[in-house]
């Protein structure tokens, strides 16, 4: 049982880091994709996309091959951390990041699409700079895109499973989450202990939907004063 | 003082190419006429710093806005502007009253003749601060923005159209509070407007364009004379015609065609003018609304 709440800990550590840095980071990769009228941005469209129809196998077996300890990227953090990042919680956010990565981009991209350039220049035209429109007009129109995406990002990161297996292995307190726990239940016919996890998941799923459904639906919310 | 605006240049458009060489001196309001498609807007575009393709030069007040190919040698949000667009252009998800402040708290600090009340309550819009400006109509959403405009306290105001979505009295209101605001506060003014009344009484120098091109610049109320003319020129068949009531207390209603197209008030002159198919002409005329009256 504390095994299990350990893994819940990590889960919800793992899904909580993996949303707090996706926000800066996609913010002005969905920004570009956004606005941009540039050839390549229907090629970077797809490769932000991938995630969601490779195997997760497949992603997890090719973050093994770039950040395993004999790579460049691996060996680079070796030198900088003195950590590896195969089978280590700092190796699971990386993957969770780039798996996760059209879950926050995607949403934050229809957002800020939907900011009209009529309105920009508007803002600029009363003294905004880009900056200033930027957090001033553009975040506030686009509050139910960064509320759909950093739901959708830590709920799926949440019941991520062949990434995490692949580049994480199962090592308790470090990189066995709720997903492998439930497996290794399975594997070991201790059912009941699987239902438990199973069933907070399927509850936790059914909330994050609900919320994003319940709050980013709606149509406008009005700034005052 | 002189408020010298210089544009020389050109932007190629599908529907005409913008080709400019203008210097006025802003110290009298400038008007801009012409029909629809003949650039109005988008001389407005250029002079705010909106259109990244036009290339050539725009000084105003000795200062370069744009040189070249850099449209941004001082970009928009730099430039002082108060700009009202043809559609008010609102900040969606605020209020009227945090639309308001968006352009106060990044006002120019400057003292200024009209306050924030009085400019409110001129405008009719103490009754809408706490609306979304999703739900305002088009005049109100006009009316908020012109407010918006002046409260960014401009070293230059263009207005596009501002007034088109009001009704006639609000429009004839509006107007006398805006020559009074204009000259209390000494703002330079191009203001863009179909309607001659209007540029008769809020302009004193006028530009005529044409498919992108300047064809007369002048006096307004001399220009205002020839108008017919000079709109009877643009590319597609136009019939155009002046309306104004002499008598000095009585309204009329003006009839085109067979509609009522609105009220036409004392000693207002109104331009009328619609597009020619084949076998269409126009027809107007003025009704007294009253017995005693005369159009």
């Amino acid at each position: 049982m504390s095994g299990d709440l350990q893994a819940v800990g990590l889960t919800a550590l793992l899904a909580a880091t993996t949303t707090l840095l996706l926000v800066p980071l996609a913010s002005p990769l969905a920004w570009w994709l956004a606005r941009s009228t540039s050839p390549s941005r229907s090629v970077i469209e797809a490769v932000v996309a991938m995630p969601l129809v490779l195997p997760p196998t497949v992603l997890g077996f090719y973050l093994l091959i770039m950040l395993n300890p004999e790579s460049v990227v691996g060996s680079l953090w070796i030198e900088l951390t003195g950590d590896s990042l195969t089978f280590s919680f700092s190796g699971l956010v990386i993957a969770s990041i780039i798996y996760s990565l059209p879950f926050m981009v995607q949403p934050l991209q229809a957002a800020f699409r939907a900011v009209p350039d009529s309105v920009l220049e508007a803002a600029a035209t009363l003294g905004a700079s880009p900056r200033d429109r930027w957090l001033n007009v553009v975040l506030p129109m686009a509050k139910r895109g960064y509320l759909t995406g950093c739901v959708l990002t830590f709920a799926h990161t949440v019941g991520e499973f062949g990434v995490v297996l692949m580049m994480g292995g199962n090592i308790p307190g470090e990189t066995r989450v709720l997903s492998i726990a439930i497996y290794e239940h399975v594997e070991t016919l201790n059912y009941d202990a699987a239902h438990m996890l199973a069933l907070g998941l399927l509850g936790f799923s059914f909330l994050s939907l609900w919320l994003v459904y319940r709050y980013a639906g709606h149509r406008f919310e009005v700034v005052r004063g | 003082m002189s408020h010298q605006l210089i544009i020389k240049g050109s932007l190629r458009r599908a529907r005409f190419t913008l080709d400019l060489d203008l210097d006025v001196d802003l110290s009298r309001p400038l008007g801009i006429l012409g029909a629809t498609g003949a650039g109005k807007t988008t001389l407005l575009r250029v002079i705010a710093g909106l259109e990244r393709d036009f290339s050539g030069r725009v000084e105003f007040c000795g200062e370069v806005w744009h040189d070249g190919d850099h449209f941004d040698r001082v970009p928009t949000h730099q430039r002082g502007l108060g700009v009202v667009f043809q559609d008010g252009r609102l900040l969606p998800g605020r209020t009227v009253e945090s639309n308001l402040a968006f352009a106060r708290q990044r006002a120019r600090k400057v003292n200024a003749a009209v306050s924030y009340e009085a400019l409110t309550e001129a405008l009719d819009l103490n009754h809408l601060l706490s609306e979304p400006a999703e739900v305002l109509s088009g005049g109100e959403r006009q009316r908020a923005a012109l407010a918006r405009a002046l409260l960014a306290r401009p070293r230059l105001l263009l207005l596009d159209e501002p007034l088109a979505a009001n009704d006639a009295d609000h429009r004839q209101q509006l107007i006398r509070h805006l020559a009074e605001w204009l000259s209390a506060e000494g703002i330079p003014l191009v203001y863009v407007s179909h309607a001659a009344h209007e540029l008769a009484q809020l302009t004193r120098q006028l530009i005529v364009l044409e498919r992108g091109s300047v064809t007369a610049q002048g006096e307004t109320h001399v220009l205002l004379e020839a108008q017919s003319e000079a709109i009877d020129s643009v590319a597609r068949p136009v019939a155009a015609v002046v309306m104004s009531t002499d008598v000095e207390h009585s309204t009329a209603t003006l009839q085109l065609d067979d509609d009522a197209a609105g009220a036409v008030l004392p000693g207002e002159r109104v331009l009328l003018q619609r597009e020619l198919t084949e076998n269409s002409g126009l027809g107007a005329a003025l009704q007294p609304q009253s017995d005693e009256n005369e159009g």
